[in-house]
């Protein structure tokens, strides 16, 4: 192209405009800027320099055909869907891996280009099968599209086709290997993304096969997402298998509890089903992946369902009864005593609505003994300052840092779209990730600093080596994990993070908006719960045991029958039979995450919205319904009827809760800082080890997902290789 | 004149052929349709054939008069057409000119010895069970002193 | 119908399926691993001393944090030592250079060289291609065959020699010609491959090249051209320079 003077391509362009005279408008005042100036079907267009044609093409609203190419994935070229013909260009060029350069007229529905396009998926489906009919990609196939639209209506193709042996990674994907068109989608996200390289390509030519070589699990907390990258249906979900068609099942957008990211998810519904639960794209959040707990464990969603309200009868074995029955229970029981003798523990996946109902009607009894099952350290500023227990950097905000330190958290398994995004951030931008805590694979690289909690300490004073790479960062970021502020010693964890976040940030002289200082949690209803006021830990109610105990979910088991007097009553409200259900008298049936429209506010403070996808099963209700009900029998009414109303409440309460998908700023860390050093409390010994170490410990950590059979089947696979939970396959 | 002499005949006839006025009116009620014809057979339970091709078009020529007590069950007033056993069925729906009286059925072993009602409605009816997964599989409480 | 049969197995027997001679060049078949006695992650493997040295004289050669680079040459070298690429030994060179095995199994596997089955001391690969097959090839093979008694893809039972038939091996102007092992042994006759196969067997190694004679590759009957001898330096030069 350098041999092409301007006058050349002048003369081009006065030829084109004579042919269109509606391209004549051609603004020539860009003598500043370097944007490259590009045709696309004879239209101008300017972008910057390095864009790919392919790119270029979506700018100008026109969408090439591809299969290999992924926006979040690096470039292969080599599917060659995407060739598209550049004018006075001898050969077709691969859109997606070709650099535009000046004046290039690209002509993306050119007779050339339709024919190379034909010819390239006369190729693909020589050797893919034509089983659409029993495909589960069948319905949402690029291969089963972009042949409706860009393929020959016929095949010339008359020899055998390849046969390839299915591979088995695992218990979350299915593959039928034969269907693969070497896109290598799921090799460069396994590589890229997840950080396994397990996944790769083995033989050459026609034997050119996508597998792991050797028997072996897929083993990745993101490992679902290859589902959704494969635009064919050689990787398909294992438990989906058969059971539903795209174009029949009802999609819901949601976001999911399962852990305190609040990842975006889409929920396919049929026949009040919930078949399975797909990525929704949030580029804040989640970007386009979501974890394989997320997207697998919605089975555990159909089984030890709480569907009917139960009672204990006098032998002490909890019985089905009526709503009417339970209720008038409730409320008589909450009548009988002192406001002071009735406390409420939140559950980690317990939404706003429902919590700030709950707080109310135990307000409105004289009870302030509202606590979450999470611990976090109250001492110094608790929970008082905002930015005390958030993650105030944003998950996004990770792509700007340039150093970022880990406290006491393995956040690949504790909140596995956040890794990515480290991990993302670390691959391109050259983050520096170090880490205080036990020794874990976060698939990348870091500095250990050691698990002593003497490491905090000499990093918070100075002494420590690292501290110089600290104050050398531009935009330093401090993340602790919730688990290591639940230690004896947690208000201490705090001081001393605290103190390296503020000291890394008077040594950075990063603008006041730059936030240092992270917490990372790890369910779901915490910030919300935090927000609304409720005391974190259940060590008040240990210290005064209530004689009405209402559990919302509280499924972590903090407090047993012993914690408690002989005589008092527990009720709990959840929806799934698994610690706290079998310990209560009374139990409420409520909606899981999917069956209500409520507000969960993730790790950042990022309040979002699920939505209702199927309805609650059996006699089940929504959560905050039961409690309105409950307080208009104890003689309380709460004032609020409907959602809106619960809503306007939240609002009263905290705004920020019902400023959806926004996340309110919240600035508080030198203040916080000078009440940290207030807190009078020695760091212990004992290392820093989060709970969730391996892969194993990731898959069944909630109500929902301990009920899920899928991700038992992922424990034992993780445990004792994928063969062992092998099922014949039908197809 | 022939032609009200003959309703008169056939109307005392129909009298006649009921057993009187009660007859007449029993039968009457019972299954709101009076005919009189020729008696082809009487079945096991005592259900009552008869046939008329000469004043009823072809479709009403055949009947019966139910029986008033059959496998035990009373059925002066609730009379029900799956009383009719099956190898009359064939001959009273005209798939055959030849009455069991004259053409008896060839013994099949799955004849029934005594014919049964249709139990369509009552409570042996059959009831078709779901094959399909329940959506929803509750948690069934521990029960109490287990643990 | 018998017609249409009688042409069916004359055309399977003399068309040549394109499909397969990959996966029978490549000494292996398939390409997926499965464990078996002599195959399998533990069996054992190391590189010796003298290749360690001269692993890291390779990787010298690449940038620094280009490990991955001496893939192919590390691999090689592992292949030389053991024979062939046993998945321990793959498993080994990923270790060596701090690569994920699977970025090796897959050049492994793309490659033809690399011998992922045991092969015998004497690797015999036979060209079959046009230009050879021209030139009689298949006597050569049936000699081999005939000699050694196994047909392509084995293994003498005394782990002697394995056959192979592959694609062109580039010394078109010498066929018909075989490789075994490293060297190659042109311009062959029946004869010639039987006394090759001799002399291996007497544990000696016969020198490589032609057979017929004629120096490396020049034209079989002689010289054509540049016969006379040559004219020494300032030739065809203009005189004012």
């Amino acid at each position: 192209m350098l041999r092409l003077p301007t006058v050349g391509r002048a003369l081009a362009g006065a030829a084109k405009s004579s042919l269109a005279p509606s391209n004549t408008v051609r603004t020539s005042v860009r003598a500043a800027s370097n944007m490259v100036e590009v045709f696309v079907d004879g239209k101008p267009l300017e972008v910057e320099p390095g864009t790919t044609v392919l790119q270029a093409c979506e700018k100008a609203g026109i969408q090439i055909p591809r299969f290999c190419y992924h926006e979040r994935l690096s470039v292969a070229g080599n599917c060659r869907m995407c060739l598209v013909e550049i004018e006075r260009a001898p050969k077709p060029v691969a859109a997606c891996a070709m650099p535009v350069m000046k004046g290039w007229n690209i002509l993306t529905n050119s007779e050339k280009t339709r024919k190379a396009r034909e010819g390239v998926m006369e190729f693909l489906l020589a050797n893919h099968p034509l089983d659409c009919p029993i495909c589960d990609q069948g319905g949402e196939c690029d291969l089963q599209d972009q042949s409706m639209q860009f393929g020959s209506d016929r095949s010339r193709f008359t020899e055998g086709k390849r046969a390839v042996e299915d591979k088995n990674i695992g218990p979350l994907i299915k593959t039928i290997m034969t269907r693969c068109i070497q896109c290598t989608r799921c090799v460069r996200f396994a590589s890229e993304i997840a950080g396994v390289e397990d996944l790769g390509t083995t033989g050459r030519g026609n034997n050119l096969q996508i597998g792991t070589y050797v028997e072996k699990m897929f083993m990745s907390e993101l490992s679902g997402n290859v589902i959704d990258v494969c635009p064919v249906g050689a990787l398909t979900s294992k438990p989906y298998a058969f059971t539903a068609r795209p174009w029949e099942t009802r999609k819901t957008e949601s976001i999911d509890v399962l852990d305190a990211v609040g990842s975006n998810i889409m929920v396919s519904t049929r026949g009040g089903e919930v078949m399975r639960v797909m990525p929704r794209l949030n580029e804040d959040i989640n970007e386009e992946w979501i974890s394989d707990k997320t997207r697998f464990a919605y089975d555990g969603l159909k089984r030890q369902r709480l569907a009917q309200p139960m009672v204990k009868d006098d032998s002490g074995q909890l019985t089905p009864t009526t709503w009417e029955d339970a209720l008038t229970r409730v409320a008589g029981a909450l009548q009988s005593v002192q406001g002071s003798e009735v406390a409420a523990i939140a559950g980690g996946m317990a939404d706003a609505e429902t919590l700030v109902s709950l707080k109310d009607l135990l307000n409105r009894l004289n009870s302030e003994n509202l606590c979450t099952e999470e611990l976090f350290p109250m001492a110094g500023a608790g929970t008082d300052l905002r930015s005390n227990y958030l993650l105030n950097s944003r998950i996004a905000g990770i792509e700007d840092c340039d150093l970022l330190l880990l406290v006491g958290t393995n956040p690949r398994y504790e909140a596995p779209l956040f890794n990515a995004r480290i991990r993302k951030s670390w691959l391109h931008n050259e983050l520096r990730v170090a880490m205080v805590g036990h020794s874990v694979d976060l698939s990348f690289s870091y500095d250990h600093l050691g698990e002593e909690t003497s490491v905090l300490k000499e990093l918070a004073n100075g002494t420590h080596p690292f501290c110089q790479v600290l104050s050398a960062a531009k935009r330093p970021v401090v993340v602790v994990g919730s688990s290591a502020l639940q230690r004896e010693d947690g208000a201490a964890i705090m001081r001393a993070v605290s103190t390296i976040a503020q000291n890394a940030r008077t040594s950075s002289g990063v603008e006041e908006r730059w936030k240092v200082l992270n917490v990372l949690h790890r369910v779901a209803s915490q910030v919300a719960a935090l927000d609304l006021g409720y005391k974190a830990g259940v060590d008040a109610i240990r210290a005064a045991p209530p004689k009405v105990l209402f559990l919302l979910g509280a499924d972590a088991g903090c407090i047993t029958r012993a914690d408690l007097p002989e005589d008092s009553l527990i009720i709990y409200q959840g929806h799934h039979g698994d610690v706290g259900a079998p310990m209560a008298d009374i139990i409420l049936p409520g909606a899981a995450y999917t069956e209500k429209n409520a507000t969960y506010v993730n790790t950042e403070g990022r309040s979002q919205q699920t939505r209702t996808a199927v309805t609650a099963p059996g006699m089940a209700r929504e959560d905050w319904k039961i409690i309105r009900a409950v307080s208009e029998l104890a003689g309380v009414t709460l004032p609020y009827d409907s959602v809106e109303g619960v809503r306007c409440r939240l609002a009263e309460v905290s705004p920020n809760l019902v400023r959806y998908d926004d996340v309110e700023e919240a600035n508080y860390f030198k203040q916080a800082n000078e009440l940290a050093q207030a807190v009078n409390q020695d760091l212990l010994a004992a290392p820093l080890v989060p709970p969730q170490l391996t892969a194993k410990d990731f898959y069944m950590t909630d109500s929902i997902s301990r009920a899920s059979q899928t991700m038992a089947k992922c424990v034992k696979a993780v445990t004792e290789g994928a063969a062992a939970v092998d099922e014949p396959s039908v197809c | 004149m022939a032609e009200y002499a003959n309703l008169v005949r056939r109307a005392l006839g129909q009298i006649g052929g009921h057993g009187g006025v009660r007859g007449f009116l029993t039968q009457f009620f019972r299954v709101n349709d009076v005919k009189t014809g020729a008696l082809v057979g009487v079945d096991k339970y005592g259900n009552k054939y008869y046939e008329d091709s000469k004043h009823y078009f072809f479709g009403r020529h055949r009947w019966v008069i139910y029986t008033t007590e059959m496998n035990g069950k009373n059925t002066m007033w609730e009379v029900d057409g799956s009383m009719v056993p099956a190898e009359w069925h064939r001959w009273l729906h005209c798939m055959t000119d030849d009455p069991p009286t004259t053409h008896p059925p060839e013994p099949k072993k799955f004849l029934a010895e005594v014919h049964q009602f249709n139990v369509s409605g009552s409570s042996q009816q059959y009831v078709p069970y779901s094959t399909t997964h329940k959506k929803i599989h509750e948690w069934v409480p521990p029960k109490a002193g287990a643990q | 119908m018998f017609l249409s049969a009688a042409v069916r197995s004359a055309v399977s027997q003399t068309v040549r399926s394109l499909h397969r001679s990959a996966a029978r060049a490549g000494a292996g078949g398939i390409f997926v691993h499965r464990d078996t006695p002599d195959n399998n992650s533990d069996t054992p493997f190391d590189f010796t001393e003298e290749n360690k040295k001269r692993i890291e004289a390779i990787i010298s050669m690449y940038p620094v944090g280009h490990k991955q680079a001496a893939t192919i040459p590390v691999l090689d070298l592992a292949q030389r030592q053991h024979g062939w690429l046993p998945i321990s030994a793959m498993n080994k060179v990923a270790e060596v250079l701090e690569i994920a095995p699977m970025r090796v199994y897959e050049v492994a596997t793309f490659y033809t060289m690399f011998l992922r089955q045991p092969v015998g001391k004497y690797f015999i690969q036979i060209c079959t291609t046009t230009p050879c097959m021209l030139c009689n090839s298949d006597s050569i093979l049936e000699a081999i065959q005939n000699k050694l008694g196994i047909k392509v893809g084995e293994t003498t039972p005394d782990k002697m020699f394995t056959l192979i038939e592959v694609e062109c091996l580039g010394a078109c102007v010498n066929a018909p010609m075989v490789q075994i092992n490293d060297n190659y042994y042109e311009d062959l006759s029946p004869k010639d491959i039987e006394d090759i196969i001799d002399e291996l067997k007497a544990g000696r190694i016969p020198p490589p090249g032609p057979r017929n004679g004629r120096f490396s590759c020049e034209p079989a009957g002689g010289l054509t051209s540049l016969t006379e001898p040559p004219k020494g330096p300032g030739f065809g030069v203009r005189p004012d320079l």
